[in-house]
């Protein structure tokens, strides 16, 4: 098993905190693990990405351009991603794509800000993640709660992580 | 099989880790992408520091340093190893065991703050010497944590620099770091405080530092001996033969095995020291393929390291996959075999 997830945002949005803590849940589920960051050099607003891997194995190369999950957080990211997002590959169902834009009405409805749309989306993927027993959900929330808890809008982050979870529940079925 | 003293780190926190299990004392540096986090990392734990003006100070405070006794090192990158060259040219000349980790960005000059291989012939020709430098091209976490350490012993050691050549996407990579703990590496004044010693770094007459070099060429080959390191894989009935260096040997190496499982006599040498190269194993593969392929981030630095180090007689042909400023997957590495 080798699962590759690509997070692709703007510099600010929480792009390398979802993966710091997606890639820690793996780790502690005795999973082999690679996360590099990737960015330019832009205090803020630039293009952000984490590749991250996880295998049953060693990980012999930091970067990838085949992803099995892309997520997608604004557009300057979907421009940069764009060389991995192959039209084919999501046809075939190799390539999940998790866009933003596709959660609209849900973030609206749940009136969900955005500080909490990453921690939105890590709610969407501790729940996949979950089911394909790469890592746990409830250590994904214990470590997002252990990281960012004690810091304002822990209430709307909380709320955001379980509707994200929700949201991708109704999807499935 | 998953051992208990597994870590969960970033590149930059192996590179520190080395470094300390090694007995490092002291760092001087100056901050500069991708490897300001081997110097914030370092401060973090509490250990001595100075950060100086530049990357040219900075070196220069290892320098002085290591006369003392002292295990220093710095790190750098880009246009900062640039400057630092200058110091590391100083230290080869006055046989300094300089340590500095290098991280690999993209050049020339500000290039990108990310990732390359064109540091190459910089690290291991950069001053108005004769490259007689120790470079160390580590293709994994576990490898940079230990070339760390070990670029400290041999820098003490054999008395040259010592330079860890990495890059912006290891140093920030994090993954797992699954190594038994280094030996500290033992070190001693170069000079003591009572002692008078013209010790020089300007010779008078042209005679005198032309016998110096020779000495040094003569040291440095018998460092050699044991200083040069490779990985060989698979070379014994090798048809085609990879050279590749850092994480795209890495990279080479995962290549070779998805080759092999097809059947293709494929092999791999995968420099560890880019200097001094080891030579020896290197021609021996080199006469037994039919073809070579050298693979990297760069416009052929690596094919002119390795190029000119061959045996002259050996008349193997040569094929590129050169990149510059971005990685080299696998599947390209694959790819490119096929495509022969």
């Amino acid at each position: 098993m080798l699962f590759k997830i690509l997070i692709a945002g703007d510099g600010g949005q929480g792009v390398q905190t979802m993966a710091e803590i997606i890639s820690k849940a793996a780790f502690q589920n005795n999973k082999h693990v690679s996360f590099v960051p990737n960015y330019g050099l832009e205090q803020r607003g630039g293009a952000s990405l984490a590749f991250i891997q996880i295998s049953d194995r060693d990980i012999v190369y930091p970067k990838f351009s085949k992803p099995d999950i892309l997520v997608l957080m604004s557009e300057q990211a979907r421009e940069r991603a764009k060389l991995y997002c192959d039209e084919l590959r999501i046809e075939n169902k190799e390539l999940r794509v998790y866009n933003l834009n596709d959660f609209a009405a849900t973030i609206e409805a749940q009136n969900i800000k955005p500080f909490s749309h990453n921690i939105f989306l890590l709610g969407v993927l501790a729940l996949v993640l979950g089911q394909k027993e790469i890592c746990e959900k409830e250590k994904v929330f214990e470590l997002l709660e252990k990281k960012i808890s004690q810091k304002p809008g822990w209430e709307d982050n909380k709320k955001a992580f379980a509707a994200g979870e929700d949201c991708f529940l109704m999807a499935s079925r | 099989m998953i051992s208990n003293n597994r870590q969960f780190v970033t590149g930059a926190e192996a590179a520190v880790q080395g470094a300390l299990d090694a007995g490092a004392e002291m760092m001087y540096g100056y901050p500069i992408t991708p490897a300001t986090e081997v110097f914030t990392i370092w401060i973090k734990k509490g250990q001595k520091y100075l950060q100086t003006e530049d990357e040219i100070a900075a070196g220069f405070g290892v320098c002085g340093a290591v006369i003392a006794g002292q295990k220093a090192f710095t790190c750098s990158a880009g246009p900062g190893h640039i400057l630092m060259q200058d110091a590391i040219s100083m230290a080869e000349g006055m046989r300094l065991p300089f340590v500095a980790v290098i991280g690999q960005r993209g050049g020339p000059s500000s290039g990108t703050v990310i990732y390359s291989q064109q540091e190459v012939i910089l690290s291991c020709f950069g001053g108005n010497g004769e490259g007689h430098r120790l470079v160390y091209s580590p293709s994994n976490l576990d490898e940079l944590y230990r070339l760390t350490a070990l670029a400290f012993h041999e820098a003490w050691q054999y008395k040259f620099p010592a330079i860890v050549l990495t890059d912006g996407y290891l140093l920030k990579t994090k993954g797992i770091l699954d190594e038994t703990k280094a030996e500290p590496a033992k070190a001693h004044p170069l000079i003591n405080e009572e002692t008078f010693r013209h010790w020089r770094n300007i010779y008078n007459f042209e005679e005198e530092l032309r016998d110096e070099v020779l000495k040094m060429e003569n040291d440095f080959a018998a460092a050699a001996k044991e200083a040069a390191r490779a990985e060989e894989v698979q070379t014994d009935d090798v048809e085609i033969l990879l050279v590749a260096h850092g994480i795209v040997g890495a990279a080479a190496k995962e290549a070779v095995d998805i080759l092999r499982g097809q059947g293709i006599k494929v092999g791999l040498f995968r420099p560890i020291t880019l200097r001094p190269l080891a030579k020896e194993k290197l021609d021996k593969a080199a006469a037994k393929a039919k073809k070579i392929i050298v693979i990297e981030s760069s416009l052929g630095q690596l094919a002119r390291l390795v190029r000119d180090q061959l045996a002259p007689e050996i008349s193997t042909p040569f094929d590129y996959l050169q990149k510059p400023a971005v990685g080299i997957e696998v599947e390209e590495i694959v790819n490119f075999v096929y495509g022969i």
